[in-house]
């Protein structure tokens, strides 16, 4: 009978006291694995926001975030500029803009307007993209499923917008548009009204022909690097920001994100903390009770290597299933938290705060085995030294 | 007569305790030779269980030595030791200590299986085993379900797993009645008989009564039986 099998006919003569320390570390190992989930979820996530429609660039004004920075000027000329750039693919200049849709329910959007070509930052899922359209005397547009279910709309009927282009103050005509298509945005929020028509529209809705940008959505010519690509840029427009999704993320990561990471850092190290201490207690519990046995067999012949040896294995049995039984609790306390966290306001619905990633589980089972060591070197510690003799005589005297 | 399993000359124990040092050992020298049967009788506290201990080498003495097979095993490292308990010597103790979540069968087969024994060797050994202390029905029973005197007999047959060339047994008798002490006595004759050496130590005159040679100790020294 070897380490292992002893290990687990030790653990389980006392079924109560193992299912005990097996729910413990699978309640613990559950947040400890959230924890870990939380640590990166956010950036991964964002990177995937980021990387969602293929582009891995942005260019701003300004270093802040698109709507609040001042816009562009000559889109049309910069986009040519860039798109020239050996480095370069494709340029897609944005606005982003306030509009209304007038009618018995008005409702309050976020109007993007984008020059179309083959990449768009949106998927259409119902209908069809707005070059698709055709036979039709009204712009396309194509709007969320929030629009859409609010609305009753489907691919084919047709919306009037006011358009408030912010710095303008009087009251713009309306515009017809007809709906082309239903399609996700990456950045909406849950409960956000998105829609989206083409750069000529946009500005026909707005009255004049403005030639802005908020943004310039770029993607880097397949086999070149975004950073050189960025530099590229830069090297021709140092007026302009342009940064690649990685340094987005890690702009993210120094400024918003530090936050969730140093709290998940503590109370993982907390989590793991505890793990520790009811490994340890549990397993000094049996040693105290096995002294005699423990004593008994030395004096057989068991080395202290030996002995060592069943209660470490002890100790990864206990770990090793609640660690395991940790990933499945985790994952459904994740979701279940994930949730209750997106329904902050303002939140993209595609962003989530804990994301499943490989390294999570390697870590987590790195770190659980860790701390089953070292909650098992105390127990092992107080069998090896036991003295033989003595102890063998106090349990007769005893 | 053949070279002593086991030799001691001038063993001393002394135990330091709070109040002054306790001598439960004083300058004993005796040896076994490899077909001896030798009990060792007193009355409590005279360091029956110290002396088993040293020659089981579980405990070391303060002064004196101790050969095994010519060996100083005082000197030995741990590991070596260990080595030597688990295929040289077999205990018996007064409270059995069998492991309560194996079966009768694992409790003799794990020291073999700590030794290395390959399985089939374990499978026969331990059959054979059960079946001299006549337990054979009882393999699969765990130690809950057996009497006393079961209990013991199941220790003396991991005792003797690992065919070590010395029994040592303190007080195999005292936890059980009467009638069944003597079974245990007739088992250790048995074993005795096919040619093991015995150190057994007993309150038990009539278990006593059965050993080739007794000694008798008295305050940390034998009084009786040593060797000329
Ligand atoms: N670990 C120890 N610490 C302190 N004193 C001890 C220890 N072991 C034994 N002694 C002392 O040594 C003496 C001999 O003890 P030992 O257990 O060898 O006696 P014994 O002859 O086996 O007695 P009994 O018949 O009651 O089992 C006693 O005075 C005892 O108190
Ligand atoms: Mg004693």
């Amino acid at each position: 009978m070897n380490s292992f099998h002893f290990a687990w006919r030790s653990l389980f003569r006392q079924p109560v006291r193992a299912a005990l320390a097996i729910a413990g570390v699978a309640a613990i190992g559950a947040l400890l694995f959230d924890m870990l989930l939380l640590s990166q979820g956010m950036l991964i996530s964002f990177r995937d926001l980021l990387d969602d429609g293929g582009f891995d660039i942005r260019i701003l004004a300004t270093p802040s975030t698109p709507i609040s920075g001042p816009r562009m000027a000559d889109a049309a000329a910069t986009a040519a500029a860039v798109e020239a750039l050996p480095e370069v693919d494709a340029v897609v200049p944005m606005r982003i803009g306030q509009a209304r849709i007038v009618g018995p329910d008005s409702v309050n959007l976020s109007l993007i307007g984008a020059v179309t070509s083959r990449r768009d930052a949106w998927t259409v899922v119902e209908g069809v993209d707005l070059d698709d359209l055709i036979g039709n005397d009204d712009p396309p547009m194509v709007i969320n499923r929030n629009i859409a279910e609010e609305l009753t709309l489907a691919p084919g009927g047709t919306v009037t917008i006011r358009s408030e282009c912010t710095e303008r103050y009087s009251v713009l005509p309306t515009v017809d548009f007809v709906v082309s298509g239903i399609a996700e945005f990456p950045f909406d929020p849950v409960t956000q009204m998105t829609a989206a028509v083409a750069m000529p529209d946009f500005d026909r809705a707005c009255g004049s022909v403005m030639d802005e940008a908020d943004v310039f959505l770029v993607a880097t010519r397949a086999g070149e690097y975004p950073e050189m690509a960025v530099a590229a840029i830069q090297r021709l427009r140092p007026d302009l920001h342009a940064y690649s999704n990685d340094q987005l993320v890690d702009r993210f990561q120094q400024v918003g994100f530090s936050y969730f990471r140093q709290i998940s850092t503590v109370l993982a190290t907390i989590t793991l903390f505890f793990a520790f201490l009811l490994i340890s207690v549990l397993l000094t519990v049996s040693v105290n009770q096995r002294f005699a046995e423990i004593a008994a067999l030395r004096a057989l012949g068991f080395s202290r290597r030996r002995i060592a040896g069943d209660l470490l294995w002890e100790s990864i049995l206990m770990v090793g299933t609640g660690g395991l039984l940790a990933l499945p609790l985790g994952l459904v306390l994740a979701i279940w938290l994930d949730r209750i966290l997106k329904a902050m306001p303002g939140i993209p619905s595609d962003l989530h705060f804990f994301v499943l990633y490989p390294a999570a589980v390697i870590l987590h089972v790195a770190l659980l085995a860790a701390a089953g060591a070292l909650a098992a070197a105390y127990p092992v510690f107080l069998a090896s030294k036991l003295p033989m003799a003595s102890t063998l005589r106090n349990e007769v005297v005893g | 007569m053949s070279a002593a399993v086991i030799e001691a000359t001038g063993l001393t124990k002394t135990f330091p305790m709070p109040a002054g040092p306790v001598t439960a050992l004083r300058n004993v020298s005796f040896s076994v030779s490899p077909d001896e049967y030798v009990a060792v009788s007193g009355p409590s506290g005279c360091g029956k269980s110290t002396l088993l201990h040293l020659l089981g080498s579980v405990d070391t003495a303060t002064s004196g030595t101790l050969l095994f097979d010519g060996r100083d095993i005082s000197t030995l490292p741990d590991a070596e030791r260990s080595r030597i308990r688990l295929t040289q010597i077999g205990f018996v103790f007064q409270r059995f200590y069998l492991l309560p979540m194996l079966t009768a069968w694992e409790n003799v087969e794990l020291p073999q299986g700590e030794a290395g024994v390959s399985k089939p060797e374990r499978r026969a050994r331990t059959a054979e085993l059960l079946d001299y202390v006549g337990l054979s029905q009882r393999a699969q029973h765990r130690p809950s379900q057996l009497s006393g005197g079961e209990m013991q007999r199941v220790a003396i047959a991991r005792a003797l797993a690992n065919s070590p060339r010395l029994l040592l047994a303190d007080e195999p008798t005292g936890e059980l009645d009467q009638s069944t002490g003597e079974q245990i006595a007739e088992l250790l004759d048995r074993v005795h008989a096919d040619g093991n050496a015995i150190v057994v130590v007993t309150h038990d005159p009539a278990i006593a009564a059965r050993a080739k040679r007794q000694l008798k100790m008295r305050d940390g020294e034998i009084v009786a039986g040593a060797p000329a």
